[in-house]
């Protein structure tokens, strides 16, 4: 060890620790004093030009007049006026009207992808590619009306499906023949007995007389292969009619129910989103 | 003095217990951690179970490796510093005993509570009310024997490394007692007695003390007493001491706020904590210089002593990571990091770099003095050291990028004035980074490994070789 390149020679403070432990009287390093004024300049001047110390009423205001409300209102404007072109011309027009205008659609289908993204795709899958429960929004199947104006209203008021419970109505026999019947109807069969229970226990009262469904309810065209509670089995379509969706007092009942938007999305945001969902690919 | 009159005049075995649990607490520690990483990156590893879900395991790691490994290091080398540099005997064994037993009780007791979801939901003071008054009691029987056998030294004056480990003490008392206030309901869930912004105020002028006092001051009295003992060189400068210990003392306190920035906190809290943060850099430095100084004419020792890379290792990171913190709390820089993974970067640098480096430094230096021996394998020291340091540097740089890509992912705007991201495709772009995250971990956890066997077969060798003091108890 070369004690000539150490600067660690110089005195120490007379005591010893632990027989080897000593201290050196050196000065700190020269920069090291420097900035440590600094540090204390730096203080001074962050107090004097901003908020930093409580008063009795209220605190220190600084100079610069900064507050983390202006800062936020200062970086909101920016991006205002950055849509304010295109915003100001959707207040007042209807969803069917941005969707016929090609530039303003455009616009709607940018500006909701995000919303959609964070809101929508948790339950829907991203682009509407639907998830186990959640329906496909990106086909020309729609549980209730695929026009623009519908998919607006899905949004804004939610939706809830609903279909008693039949495990009571039906015995063990009648069930199956029933749920036989269903699936036929999705491939485009038919069965006699089924098709007379069908008849028989008002299912065609919502699903319509041939089973094509109803958009005014909200009741699910059976004669496709889009089965709102997959998989389409026969088990599956009988549990579906056992027990019902949404059926109140029921344990165990199917759950269909989506959320209303309208008190957490603006109108406009709400009509850019069903532009969008319209135009994922089934829109009709 | 003799080795024997050493270890007649000292009580060593309660550094013994307290260094060998130390190790063990590393490798569990960071063992959780990897395999919350890993979750991160494959969820799968929830493995559809409550318990072992990352919201359960997080506080479970951070316990473990702030409390169970910090505390216990601090312990042990605060007895044997405490000791050797008041030359004489702890106050009280028994008491020390009852420290011992008491710490590994609460550490026991937070790996029941934790995966089980008992927590009062403060980071880094999840602990329910009655662990929270055990801590306490713990504590202060730690503080009473440090304390009094200061009090009974046989040296004029106290040395630099206590002053740090004091300043920890009577922070940490204090600091954690206010923020664990609380109304009991059940005998396992009570309510913070604090409200809204006040208490997260509260929760976070602990959090961020729970760095400054424990993770910085604690482990400053490690490095004081470490660095100069092993290079055998006098501290540089004791005025320097002096100033940055009192600057840290009384800048620490204030920066909590600054975990704050853009919240219901009022404006003049967040920019007070912000301005001290930055004014904070150079005392901090003070300790980096202070220790790579008192090296300053031995850096060839570097090329063979494999405690004093550790420890200079250590100080490097102590360096950088208290630049970042100050830079990432002022709020513009704030507004980008804040809740983004460059937080858990920072952290990490300074957890894994400075605590978990400047830790096994003080191990391996003890490891040899207490049980009298060399040490079993210093390749496998050597080993341990680049495991670490190629460790900390993946996982520090996966997280710089991972945090950054977020912070810019969350606020890009496209022409439209519209986000450009959904928040899930922020998440899916983490995914690559996560996974060299959970790497970086599995390379520093597997040089804790390293540590734990070579602590093992240390204490193996030493047993078998005839020995002048009493063999320990425990290897």
């Amino acid at each position: 060890m070369s004690e000539r390149k150490n600067p660690a020679t110089g005195h120490d403070t007379g005591h010893v620790w632990d027989d080897n432990l000593r201290e050196l009287t050196n000065q700190p390093p020269r920069w090291w004093m420097i900035c440590l004024y600094l540090s204390a300049l730096f203080l001074v001047v962050y107090f004097i030009l901003y908020p930093t110390f409580p008063l009795i009423s209220g605190s220190s205001k600084g100079v610069l007049g900064w507050t983390q409300m202006k800062r936020l209102n200062e970086s909101v404007a920016d991006i205002q006026a950055v849509r304010a072109p295109f915003e100001n011309r959707l207040v007042g027009m209807s969803a069917e009207a941005i969707l016929a205008n090609p530039e303003l659609a455009n616009y709607a289908v940018r500006s909701a992808k995000v919303v959609f993204g964070d809101r929508c795709a948790p339950c829907h899958g991203t682009g509407g590619a639907g998830n186990p429960g959640y329906p496909v929004l990106a086909d020309d199947d729609w549980l209730y009306g695929g026009s623009v104006a519908s998919i607006e209203q899905s949004i804004a008021d939610g939706r809830a499906g609903m279909m008693p419970a039949f495990a009571a109505m039906l015995n063990e026999q009648q069930l199956d023949a029933l749920s036989q019947y269903t699936l036929a109807l999705s491939k485009g069969e038919g069965r006699a007995d089924g098709q007379a229970l069908f008849a028989s226990q008002g299912c065609g009262g919502c699903h319509g007389a041939d089973g094509k469904g109803m958009p005014m309810l909200g009741a699910a065209n059976l004669t496709d292969a889009v089965w709102r509670f997959a998989p389409g089995t026969v088990e599956s379509i009988k549990y579906t009619i056992s027990n019902g969706v949404n059926a109140p007092g029921h344990e165990g009942t199917r759950s269909a129910t989506m959320p209303d938007f309208k008190n957490q999305l603006s109108a406009t945001e709400i009509k850019k989103l069903a532009v969008y969902v319209h135009k994922l690919g089934g829109g009709q | 003095m003799t080795a024997s009159q050493v270890e007649q005049k000292y009580n060593f075995d309660i550094v013994r217990w307290f260094t060998v649990v130390s190790v063990i607490y590393l490798v569990v520690g960071t063992l959780v951690g990897v395999y919350i990483a890993a979750e991160l990156a494959w969820p799968v590893f929830n493995l559809d179970t409550p318990y072992l879900t990352f919201g359960r395991l997080r506080p479970l790691h951070t316990n473990a490796v702030i409390f169970a490994f910090g505390g216990c290091i601090l312990m042990a080398t605060g007895f044997y510093s405490v000791q050797r540099t008041c030359g004489v005997r702890l106050w009280s064994d028994k008491l020390a005993w009852f420290t011992f037993w008491g710490w590994n009780l609460i550490i026991v007791l937070a790996v029941i509570t934790l995966p089980l979801g008992f927590t009062q939901g403060k980071e880094y003071a999840e602990l329910e009310w009655p662990i929270d008054i055990l801590i306490a009691v713990v504590w202060l029987s730690f503080a009473a024997n440090f304390i009094v056998t200061i009090a009974r030294r046989q040296s004029s004056h106290i040395y630099v490394s206590n002053w740090f480990f004091l300043g920890m003490i009577v922070m940490i008392t204090y600091l954690h007692v206010v923020n664990s206030l609380a109304i009991p309901v059940t005998l396992f869930k009570s309510y913070s007695i604090f409200a809204s912004v006040q208490d997260a105020m509260i929760q976070w002028w602990w959090g961020h003390n729970a760095v400054g006092f424990y993770l910085t001051a604690g482990f400053l009295g490690i490095m004081y007493y470490f660095v100069p003992k092993q290079a055998n060189r006098p501290i540089f400068s004791y005025r320097l001491s002096v100033l940055h210990f009192w600057s840290l003392m009384f800048g620490y306190v204030w920066l909590g706020s600054h975990h704050l920035q853009y919240t219901a906190l009022p404006d003049w809290a967040g920019s007070l904590g912000a301005a001290i943060s930055l004014a904070m850099i150079i005392p901090s430095w003070g300790g980096a210089v202070n220790g790579m100084m008192t090296l300053s004419g031995a850096w060839d020792k570097l090329r063979t002593d494999y405690v004093l890379r550790f420890l200079i290792m250590s100080l490097a990171f102590y360096a950088m990571s208290t630049f970042e913190g100050p830079v990432m709390s002022l709020k513009v820089v704030n507004a980008l990091s804040h809740y983004t993974d460059w937080t858990i970067g920072h952290v990490h640098s300074g957890a894994l770099g400075w605590v978990g480096m400047v830790g096994a430094g003080a191990i391996y230096h003890l490891l040899t003095r207490l049980w009298s021996t060399e040490i079993y394998s210093v390749k496998l020291v050597n080993t341990h050291f680049w495991l670490a340091t190629i460790g900390i540097a993946i996982y520090v740089v996966a997280m710089w990028i991972s945090g950054l890509m977020q912070g810019l992912m969350w606020r890009d705007y496209d022409e439209f004035g519209t986000l450009s991201y959904t928040f899930a495709e922020s998440v899916a772009a983490m995914h690559p980074y996560y996974v060299l995250r959970t790497v970086g971990g599995l390379l520093y956890t597997l040089g804790g490994v390293l540590m734990l066997y070579n602590v093992i077969m240390t204490i193996r060798q030493a047993s078998a070789a005839p020995r002048l003091s009493a063999a320990p108890a425990h290897a």
